[in-house]
C-alpha cells in the first residue's frame, strides 16, 4: 500500500506532472470539435442551394427527361414499346431473354426484373418531380415565371409516370411528397383517384405553363400544349368525351399533321408535340436499334402477321414505316417496324424519340365524338388520318362501326409506339377477344401486371398482389 | 470553409509545435553523454547443446545496455568490467546470464526451448504486451508460418489459422479480393471488414475498384492489401475483444488486424535471396453434360415445350442453333479450353539487413509475375519495395523507427472471367478460330468468349505507406513518443471494349460502339499520434500508463471517364482519339478523425492484472450534432499458477483466467452519408447536364455500437510444451447504422439510419499448441484451433412491418436465406412440388418462402502439424470448416435449357411415374410450367459444403555444414493441394459459378543467405 502512496506522489510531484500538462495543453490548442468538421462534398450539391439557382433547378428538371429516356416505362430501349408490343399482337420475340420471354408469353411473374426496374424508376422520377415543387415553394431568389414554368414541367412529369403505372398496375400510390416516412408506407389509391389527381395536377401544370413561356423550338421539354396532349388522353381513359374533345382540340388547332409520311419521324416533323431529345451516344432514337432488324436469323422482335394482316390495301404507311428482311436462302422473311429509321450508329442527329403527337390527338377526338354521338365529325378526324396515309375515307357508318373503324386506326397508326395498342385494347375492353385465341397463355388477370413482389415485402401495405398472380 | 481552413491553420502550428519540442528534446540528447569506467576484453564462444556453434546469439552486458552479437562460428568479443554479468539470449534458446567474474574467455553452452509458449511479445497497437500477462485475446501469426505459404496477400497467409478469424477468397484471379470476418457478422448492413493498420498507420482495407470497369472479372473487389508482400511481414496479430479493441473506439467493432514488418536485426550485414516458382491450376472440374446428352436434353426440352415441329423450320434456327445449326458431333471440353490453363508464378526477393548494436536497417525488394488459367496471356505483376531503419541514441533515450513500403502491381487480365463460360457453354459449340485463325462466329450464331481477350483490363495500383515512430525518454520511466504515417494508394485501371470483340451482326462500328473506361482513383491518408507512456514498477505493484490523442484525415477521389466515338479499335487506348468523354463517376470526399485515447494497467504481484483502456472519437462522417463518441473497457486476468499450491513440479505449469468487457464502435459507412444531395450524373439533356437526388437528410445519423463480453482461460502443462486457450465471447451490436431498405415509392432504394436492431454473436474459441515428441534432432509440434461461432438477431423494432419481414428472423442469424421447401419432382406430372405454406394454393410469394438455412459455419478451424528432423522441417497443415452452402442447383435445375450443366440433370422425369430428382426437361419457352426457378430458390439448392482441406504443405530442407555462414534452404510448398467434401459444385469456400475457384498451387524454392 506504500509502493501505492508513493507511485501517486511521484507521478504528480516531478517533470512527469508537467509534461502531462504539456501534452494535455497541446490537445486542448489543437481543439477537438473543429478538426472533424469537413466542408461540403465537392462533386454533389446540398439539396437547398440547388433550388436558390436557376440553372441548378434546369439541371433537376433535365435529370427527369434523361431518366426518362434512358431507362424504364417511356424510354425507347427498356421502356413499353418493346416490352408491351410483345405481349399483345404487335410484335413477335425471337429472343431468350427470360424477362422479356415472360411478357412474350404473358406470364410476367411477380419478381420479373423489368416489372421492378419500371416501378422503380418510374417513382424515382416522381421523387424527382415532387422535391422539385417542394424545393421551389421554399425557394426565396427565383422569379416567379421561371418558378411557374419550373413547377409546372414537375407538375407534369407526375402527372405522365403515374398515368402509365395506373393503366399498366391499376391501383398504384399517388405520391406527392418527397417524406419517406409516408411514402414508404404508402397505400395503393383506387384507379378512378389516381386518374383524378393525374387530372388535377395536369390542369396546374397546364395553369403554370400557359403563363410562362416555354422556350421549346425543337419540342424537347414539356410545355403547356404537352400537358394538353396527356391531359386528353387522360379524359378519353376516363370516358369524359366532352373535355376530351375539347382539350384536343387545342392541339389539332395548334398543330398540323405531317403530309410526308417520311417526314412524320424526323426531328423536325410538325405533328409532333413532345418528343425525348437523344443523347450522345446513340445520337438518334433507341426506338430504331431495337426495333430494326439487320439479319435474319439474328433478328429480335418483327410485326406479328397478324399487325401485317390489318393494313389495308394501299395505305401508305405499311411502304413509309415497315421495311422486311430475308435470310440468306429466302426461306424465311420477317417484316419490322421502319417508323424510326436512323440506325444507331447514324452520327448524323435525325430523329428524337416522339411521345406525343398529333395524329393520336386526332383519334382521341374522334373517338370522343363518336362516344358522344357525333358519329360524323369522328368520321372527320378518322379521315384526317387516313387521307395522310393515301386511304380514301372511312366507310364506316353508325356509331359502333366507326368506333370499330378508330379502334383499327389506333393499331395501324400508332403501332410500336408506347404501348398504345395494349392501353386501347384494355381500356374498351377487347383484350380477351383479341389475345384469347392468339395468345395460349392469355388470361383475362392478365390485363394488369403484377406489383413487384420485391416492393410488396418492402411495403406490404401495397398487399394484395393484382389477381392472377 | 472557414472551418477546414482554421483547422490546417490548428494543424501548421501543432506541427511546428511538434518540431520545436522533438529539438530540444534532441538538444536533450547530446547533453547527456555518460562517462564509461574501465574496461577489460572479454571473448568467448556459444554453441548449442550438441556442441554446435551457435550464429547470431545475442549478447548483453546487463549494467551498461551495450550488447554484441555472435559470428557464425559462435565467436564473440566485448568490453565489459570485470563485474559485469553477460546475458546471452536468441529465439528458440533459454537465455542465460552469465558473471564475467574477472575471467577473460567465457565458454556458454544454450539449451534449446522446447516450450510452446515461450516469452512471446504481441502487439496490441498502442502498447506490446508479453502473451502471459495479456488480459485481452489477441491472435497471432509470425512470419515462419506466413513465409511457408506460397501465397500473394496477407488475408490468404491467415486463412485457417487464427481462431474467430473467418476468410474467404473471393476469386482465383490474380489480384483479386477476400471477404474477412472477425467473430461473425456484426452489423446488419455495412462492411464487415475489421480495422487493418500495417506498421502503426491505418490502411483502408476497401476496394477501389469501379464496377464500370472491372465488374466482371473481379465483380469489382481489388483487395488493396495485395500490395503488401507477405514475405516481409513479421507478425500479423488480430485483436479481438473489448479489452484490446477499445482503445481503437469507434474503428474497433469488427476487430483490428496488426499488420507489422520485418525489421532489421543487429548483426554483420546479412544477404538474403529466395527464388520460387509456383505452378497453379483449378482444383476441382465439374461433371458436365457431354455433347450427345447435351442435345438429348436440349431436343427433349424443346419438343415438351410444344415446338417439335418448329425444330424443322429454319425461321425458328435462331432460337436453337445449337441442335440445328452446329456441329452435332462436335464435342468441347470446355473447362480445359477456357480454365484449364496452368498459372505460373514467379517470384524473386533480395534483402539486405544488418546494423551496429544501435542503428539497425533492412532493404527488401522483391518482384513477383503470375499468369493465370485463362487463355491469352494475362498476368499479374508487382514489384515491392520494404525499407526499415531503427535508431537508439547512447544513453538510450532517444529512438526513431522509420518504415516505408512500396508496392507497384500491374494486372492485365481478360474483362470478362471465363470461369461462367466455362460451366455453361455448349459442348457443341463451335471452335473457337476459323481456319484463317481468326475469331470464329459461326454465322453469327454465337457470342465467341474469347472475343473478350480483346477486350482489355488492365489495373495498375501504386501503394506508399511510410510511417515513423519517434520516441523520447524525459525520465527513466516517461516517455513520449509520436507515430507519425502517411498512406498513398493510387489505382488506374481501364477497360476496352471494342467493336471488333462483339459478334459481326451487331453490325457495330468503332465509332458507335467501341469504347474504354478508365478508373482513375487515389486515397491518401495522414495520421499524427503524440502519446506519452509512464511506467513504474515497485516491489509488488507495477503500473503502466499511456495517453495519446489522434488526427487523421483521408481523402478520397475517384474519377471514372468513358471514352467513346473511336475513330478505329487501335486507338482505342488513347482517350485523346475518343470523339467524346464522359464522366462516369467524380468522388471526392473527405474525412477527418480525431480522439483521445488512453490505457491504464496495473500488474499486482505478477498475479493480479488490470487493464483499462479508453477513447474519445470524433468523426466527420456523423451529423452535426453527433460527431462524438466514448468507448472503453476493463480487462482482468489472474494468473492462478502463480499461486503457492502449484509446485515446480506439478502437471500444471501455468494457469491465467481472463475476462473483458467494453463498447467499441463503427463508423465504417462511407462520407457524408447524413446529407440530403444531388449529385452531377455526367449525363446531360437538351445540353443541360443532369443533377440526381443522392441523398435523404438525416440529421440523427450517429455510431454504431458494439459490446463485447470475454471470458477467457489459459492452461499450460508439463512446463507448457501443452498450451490451451479456451475463450467464450458474447458480442451484441446495436444502433446499427443500416441502409433501410426503402420502397420504390419513396424513390430511394434505401436510407441510412440508425436503428434500433441488436445483433448477438457469441462463440467459443480453442487453442492448443503442443510440442509433443522431442528426441535428438527430431521434434513434432502441433496446432490447432476451433472456432464454434453463433449468431442471432436478438431485437429489430416492428420486424413484421419492417423492410426487412421477408428476410431475418428474431432469434436467427443474420446469414439466414429464406427458401421455398422442394417436396421433389410429382411422379404423375414430372413438375417440382413445393410446400404451400400459407395455403393460397400457389407458390409464388415470399409467404412460401418459410424453409430456413442458415449460411454461416457451424465451426470451423485448423490442424497444423511440424516434423522436423536435422535440418528437414515439414508443415502440413489442414483446414476444415462445417457449413451449408448453395449448391449447382442455384443454377440450373431444368435440363433442356439452352445452356450445359452437371451430369445430374440427365436424372430427369420423362413419363407418369418416374421417380427421378429433376424435373421434366423444357427448353425455357414456356412458362408458368417451368418452375425451375422455385427449384433454385428451394431447400435442394442449398446443402452441406463442409470440408476438410490441405491448405498448405510444406518441406523445407537445410543444407548442412556450409562454410562461411553460407545458409541454403530449399523448398517444396503446397497450397490447397487436397480437399475432402461432398459439396456438389465448383468450390466449397467460393460457390459463385461466375468465379474462378481458387487455385491449387505448388512451389519450389530456394533461399541462400551469407
Amino acid at each position: 500500500m506504500k509502493d501505492f502512496k508513493n507511485f501517486i506522489k511521484s507521478g504528480l510531484s516531478n517533470f512527469f506532472g508537467r509534461a502531462c500538462l504539456l501534452m494535455f495543453a497541446l490537445i486542448g490548442l489543437i481543439g477537438c470539435t473543429d478538426f472533424v468538421e469537413v466542408g461540403p462534398p465537392k462533386n454533389t450539391l446540398v439539396s437547398k442551394t440547388v433550388f436558390e439557382d436557376p440553372a441548378t433547378v434546369e439541371s433537376a428538371l433535365a435529370n427527369l427527361y434523361l431518366a426518362m429516356r434512358e431507362q424504364g416505362l417511356v424510354s425507347g430501349n427498356f421502356g413499353l414499346t418493346t416490352r408491351m408490343g410483345i405481349y399483345t399482337d404487335e410484335l413477335d420475340y425471337f429472343g431468350m431473354d427470360p424477362e422479356l420471354l415472360e411478357f412474350h408469353q404473358n406470364r410476367v411473374l411477380p419478381h420479373n426484373a423489368d416489372i421492378l426496374t419500371w416501378w422503380g424508376q418510374a417513382y424515382q422520377v416522381i421523387y424527382g418531380a415532387n422535391a422539385i415543387i417542394e424545393g421551389l415553394e421554399d425557394s426565396t431568389s427565383l422569379v416567379n415565371t421561371d418558378k411557374d414554368r419550373y413547377m409546372g414541367q414537375a407538375f407534369f412529369a407526375r402527372a405522365y409516370m403515374h398515368s402509365i403505372l395506373v393503366s399498366l398496375f391499376g391501383d398504384v400510390p399517388y405520391i406527392t411528397t418527397t417524406d419517406y416516412t409516408q411514402n414508404n408506407k404508402v397505400s395503393r389509391l383506387p384507379q378512378e383517384e389516381v386518374y383524378d389527381a393525374i387530372i388535377t395536377d395536369l390542369l396546374d401544370a397546364i395553369n403554370l405553363l400557359e403563363t410562362a413561356e416555354v422556350e421549346n423550338e425543337e419540342r424537347v421539354v414539356p410545355d403547356h400544349y404537352v400537358a394538353q396532349a396527356l391531359l386528353a388522353r387522360m379524359y378519353l381513359y376516363t370516358d369524359q368525351w366532352e373535355l376530351a374533345e375539347s382539350v384536343s382540340t387545342v392541339l389539332i388547332d395548334g398543330f398540323d399533321l405531317e403530309d410526308n409520311l417520311n417526314r412524320v419521324f424526323l426531328k423536325e416533323s410538325m405533328e409532333t408535340i413532345w418528343q425525348l431529345k437523344p443523347g450522345n451516344s446513340p445520337v438518334n432514337t433507341y426506338e430504331a436499334g431495337q426495333m430494326i432488324i439487320n439479319a435474319v436469323p439474328g433478328q429480335t422482335y418483327g410485326l406479328s402477321e397478324g399487325l401485317l394482316a390489318a393494313f389495308e390495301n394501299g395505305d401508305g404507311r405499311k411502304v413509309a414505316w415497315i421495311d422486311s428482311i430475308s435470310n440468306a436462302g429466302n426461306t424465311v422473311t420477317l417484316s419490322f417496324s421502319h417508323k424510326y429509321k436512323a440506325w444507331i450508329t447514324e452520327t448524323q442527329s435525325l430523329e428524337y424519340s416522339i411521345r406525343f403527337r398529333l395524329a393520336e390527338q386526332y383519334l382521341i377526338r374522334a373517338e370522343a365524338r363518336v362516344q358522344s354521338g357525333d358519329a360524323n365529325g369522328a368520321q372527320q378526324d378518322l379521315n384526317a388520318v387516313r387521307n395522310r396515309a393515301g386511304l380514301p375515307n372511312t366507310t364506316a357508318v353508325g356509331a359502333n362501326a366507326v368506333l370499330d373503324a378508330i379502334v383499327r386506326e389506333r393499331r395501324i397508326e400508332l403501332f410500336t409506339e408506347q404501348g398504345h395498342r395494349f392501353f386501347d385494347l384494355k381500356r374498351l375492353g377487347l383484350a380477351n377477344a383479341a389475345l384469347g385465341d392468339l395468345k395460349p397463355n392469355w388470361d383475362p388477370s392478365d390485363i394488369l401486371l403484377p406489383i413487384p413482389e420485391a416492393e410488396l415485402e418492402r411495403n406490404p401495405n401495397l398487399l394484395p398482389q393484382n389477381d392472377g398472380y | 470553409m472557414q472551418h477546414s481552413i482554421s483547422s490546417v491553420r490548428r494543424g501548421i502550428l501543432f506541427m511546428l509545435l511538434y518540431v520545436i519540442l522533438m529539438s530540444f528534446f534532441s538538444f536533450h540528447v547530446q547533453a547527456g553523454t555518460v562517462l564509461e569506467p574501465p574496461q577489460i576484453t572479454v571473448s568467448g564462444t556459444v554453441t548449442d547443446t550438441s556442441g554446435n556453434p551457435l550464429a547470431g546469439v545475442n549478447l548483453v552486458v546487463e549494467s551498461k545496455q551495450i550488447g554484441t552479437i555472435s559470428d557464425f562460428d559462435g565467436s564473440f568479443s566485448i568490453n565489459a568490467g570485470p563485474t559485469d554479468v553477460l546475458i546471452f539470449s536468441m529465439v528458440g534458446f533459454k537465455s542465460v546470464t552469465v558473471p564475467i567474474a574477472g575471467r577473460e574467455e567465457v565458454i556458454v553452452q544454450l539449451e534449446e526451448d522446447v516450450t510452446a509458449l515461450g516469452e512471446v511479445v504481441l502487439n496490441a497497437g498502442y502498447y506490446t504486451v508479453s502473451d502471459r500477462d495479456r488480459t485481452g485475446n489477441i491472435a497471432t501469426i509470425k512470419a515462419d508460418i506466413i513465409d511457408k505459404q506460397p501465397v500473394g496477400n496477407p488475408l490468404a497467409a491467415m486463412q485457417g489459422h487464427l481462431s474467430g478469424v473467418n476468410i474467404v477468397q473471393s476469386t482465383g484471379v490474380p489480384g483479386g479480393g477476400f471477404e474477412i470476418e472477425v467473430r461473425g457478422r456484426n452489423f446488419i448492413n455495412g462492411v464487415s471488414d475489421p480495422l487493418f493498420i500495417v506498421d502503426g498507420v491505418p490502411f483502408g482495407s476497401l476496394s477501389m475498384g469501379s464496377t464500370n470497369v472491372s465488374g466482371q472479372i473481379f465483380s469489382g473487389n481489388i483487395s488493396p492489401l495485395n500490395a503488401i508482400n507477405p514475405n516481409d511481414i513479421e507478425s500479423i496479430e488480430v485483436l479481438k475483444d473489448a479489452d484490446a479493441t477499445a482503445i481503437y473506439g469507434s474503428r474497433g467493432a469488427n476487430g483490428v488486424v496488426l499488420i507489422t514488418t520485418k525489421k532489421g536485426r543487429e548483426g554483420k550485414t546479412r544477404f538474403d535471396a529466395q527464388f520460387s516458382s509456383s505452378l497453379g491450376r483449378v482444383s476441382h472440374f465439374m461433371d458436365l453434360l457431354n455433347t450427345p446428352q447435351y442435345l438429348e436434353l436440349r431436343r427433349e426440352g424443346v419438343i415438351n415445350d410444344g415446338f417439335g415441329d418448329a425444330l424443322e423450320n429454319p425461321a425458328y434456327d435462331s432460337f436453337w442453333p445449337d441442335i440445328t445449326l452446329w456441329d452435332n458431333n462436335r464435342y468441347t471440353d470446355w473447362q480445359k479450353e477456357l480454365i484449364g490453363g496452368t498459372a505460373y508464378r514467379n517470384n524473386a526477393q533480395l534483402s539486405i539487413s544488418g546494423g551496429s548494436a544501435r542503428t539497425q536497417f533492412l532493404i527488401s525488394g522483391s518482384h513477383q509475375r503470375e499468369t493465370t488459367v485463362f487463355p491469352g496471356d494475362a498476368n499479374y505483376k508487382r514489384t515491392n519495395i520494404h525499407s526499415n531503419v531503427n535508431h537508439r541514441s547512447n544513453n538510450d533515450r532517444f529512438r526513431i523507427d522509420l518504415s516505408t513500403q512500396y508496392a507497384h502491381e500491374n494486372n492485365l487480365l481478360p474483362r470478362t472471367d471465363f470461369t461462367l463460360k466455362a460451366y455453361t457453354l455448349a459442348p457443341n459449340a463451335p471452335a473457337l478460330y476459323d481456319e484463317g485463325g481468326n475469331l470464329n462466329w459461326e454465322n453469327n450464331t454465337w457470342d465467341n468468349p474469347l472475343a473478350s481477350l480483346e477486350e482489355k483490363f488492365e489495373v495498375k495500383t501504386n501503394t506508399l505507406m511510410a510511417n515513423a515512430m519517434v520516441s523520447y525518454k524525459v525520465f527513466e520511466n516517461v516517455e513520449v513518443r509520436t507515430s507519425l504515417g502517411f498512406t498513398d494508394y493510387r489505382l488506374e485501371s481501364y477497360r476496352t471494349l471494342p467493336s471488333s470483340a462483339r459478334n459481326p451482326r451487331l453490325n457495330l462500328t468503332p465509332q458507335g460502339y467501341s469504347n474504354m473506361s478508365l478508373n482513375q482513383s487515389q486515397r491518401k491518408s495522414w495520421i499524427v499520434e503524440p502519446q506519452l507512456n509512464w511506467n513504474r514498477e515497485w516491489k509488488d505493484v507495477s503500473v503502466d500508463v499511456l495517453v495519446g490523442t489522434t488526427f487523421q484525415q483521408e481523402t478520397t477521389q475517384q474519377l471514372v471517364l468513358r471514352g467513346r466515338g473511336f475513330p478505329n479499335n487501335s486507338l482505342i487506348e488513347n482517350l485523346a482519339a475518343a470523339e467524346l468523354v464522359e464522366s462516369l463517376t467524380d468522388v471526392d470526399s473527405d474525412y477527418k478523425y480525431n480522439a483521445v485515447f488512453g490505457r491504464v494497467n496495473f500488474k499486482y504481484i505478477d498475479r493480479y492484472i488490470l487493464n483499462l483502456t479508453g477513447r474519445r472519437d470524433g468523426s466527420s462522417r456523423f451529423g452535426p450534432d453527433r460527431q462524438f463518441g466514448n468507448f472503453g473497457a476493463v480487462g482482468l486476468a489472474w494468473v492462478f499458477s502463480e499461486a503457492s499450491i502449484f509446485q515446480d513440479d506439478s502437471v500444471l505449469s501455468f494457469g491465467k483466467l481472463r475476462g473483458s468487457y467494453g463498447t467499441t464502435g463503427s463508423d465504417n459507412i462511407g462520407d457524408y452519408q447524413f446529407l440530403d444531395t444531388y449529385t452531377i450524373t455526367g449525363d446531360d439533356y437538351d445540353g443541360v447536364s443532369a443533377l440526381r437526388p443522392t441523398g435523404i437528410f438525416n440529421p440523427l445519423f450517429g455510431w454504431e455500437e458494439n459490446k463485447k463480453l470475454e471470458l477467457g482461460l489459459e492452461l499450460g502443462f508439463f512446463k507448457e510444451r501443452l498450451n490451451l486457450n479456451a475463450s467464450w465471447y458474447r458480442n451484441r451490436s446495436s444502433n446499427q447504422l443500416i441502409g433501410i431498405p426503402l420502397a420504390a415509392t419513396t424513390g430511394f432504394t434505401e436510407l441510412t439510419g440508425n436503428f434500433d436492431a441488436v445483433v448477438e454473436n457469441s462463440g467459443v474459441e480453442v487453442d492448443v499448441r503442443s510440442v509433443n515428441l522431442v528426441y535428438g534432432t527430431f521434434k513434432w509440434s502441433t496446432s490447432l484451433n476451433l472456432t464454434v461461432p453463433k449468431s442471432k438477431l436478438v431485437e429489430f423494432e416492428d420486424l413484421e412491418n419492417s423492410t426487412f419481414s421477408s428476410r431475418y428472423i428474431i432469434g436467427k442469424p443474420l446469414t439466414i436465406t429464406n427458401l421455398y421447401h422442394s417436396l421433389g419432382v410429382d411422379p404423375e406430372t414430372g413438375q417440382y412440388q413445393f410446400e404451400d405454406f400459407n395455403g393460397d394454393g400457389a407458390i409464388t410469394s415470399s409467404e412460401d418462402r418459410k424453409w430456413v438455412e442458415d449460411l454461416a459455419p457451424n465451426f470451423y478451424g485448423g490442424l497444423g502439424n511440424t516434423l522436423a528432423l536435422g535440418n528437414l522441417t515439414l508443415d502440413v497443415f489442414f483446414q476444415f470448416k462445417k457449413q451449408k452452402a448453395y449448391n449447382t442447383l442455384q443454377f440450373n435445375t431444368t435440363p433442356g435449357y439452352p445452356e450445359n450443366g452437371s451430369v445430374e440433370l440427365l436424372d430427369r422425369w420423362q413419363e407418369p411415374g418416374d421417380i427421378k430428382s429433376f424435373q421434366i426437361a423444357s427448353a425455357g419457352l414456356i412458362f408458368g410450367e417451368d418452375r425451375g426457378a422455385l427449384q433454385r430458390r428451394s431447400n435442394a439448392a442449398v446443402s452441406d459444403a463442409s470440408f476438410v482441406r490441405l491448405r498448405n504443405i510444406s518441406l523445407n530442407y537445410k543444407i548442412p555444414n556450409l562454410d562461411n555462414g553460407l545458409e541454403i534452404n530449399v523448398y517444396l510448398q503446397g497450397q490447397n493441394l487436397w480437399t475432402l467434401t461432398d459439396y456438389r459444385g465448383p468450390d466449397p469456400e467460393q460457390t459463385s459459378n461466375t468465379r474462378l475457384p481458387p487455385l491449387r498451387q505448388l512451389t519450389l524454392g530456394v533461399q541462400v543467405g551469407f
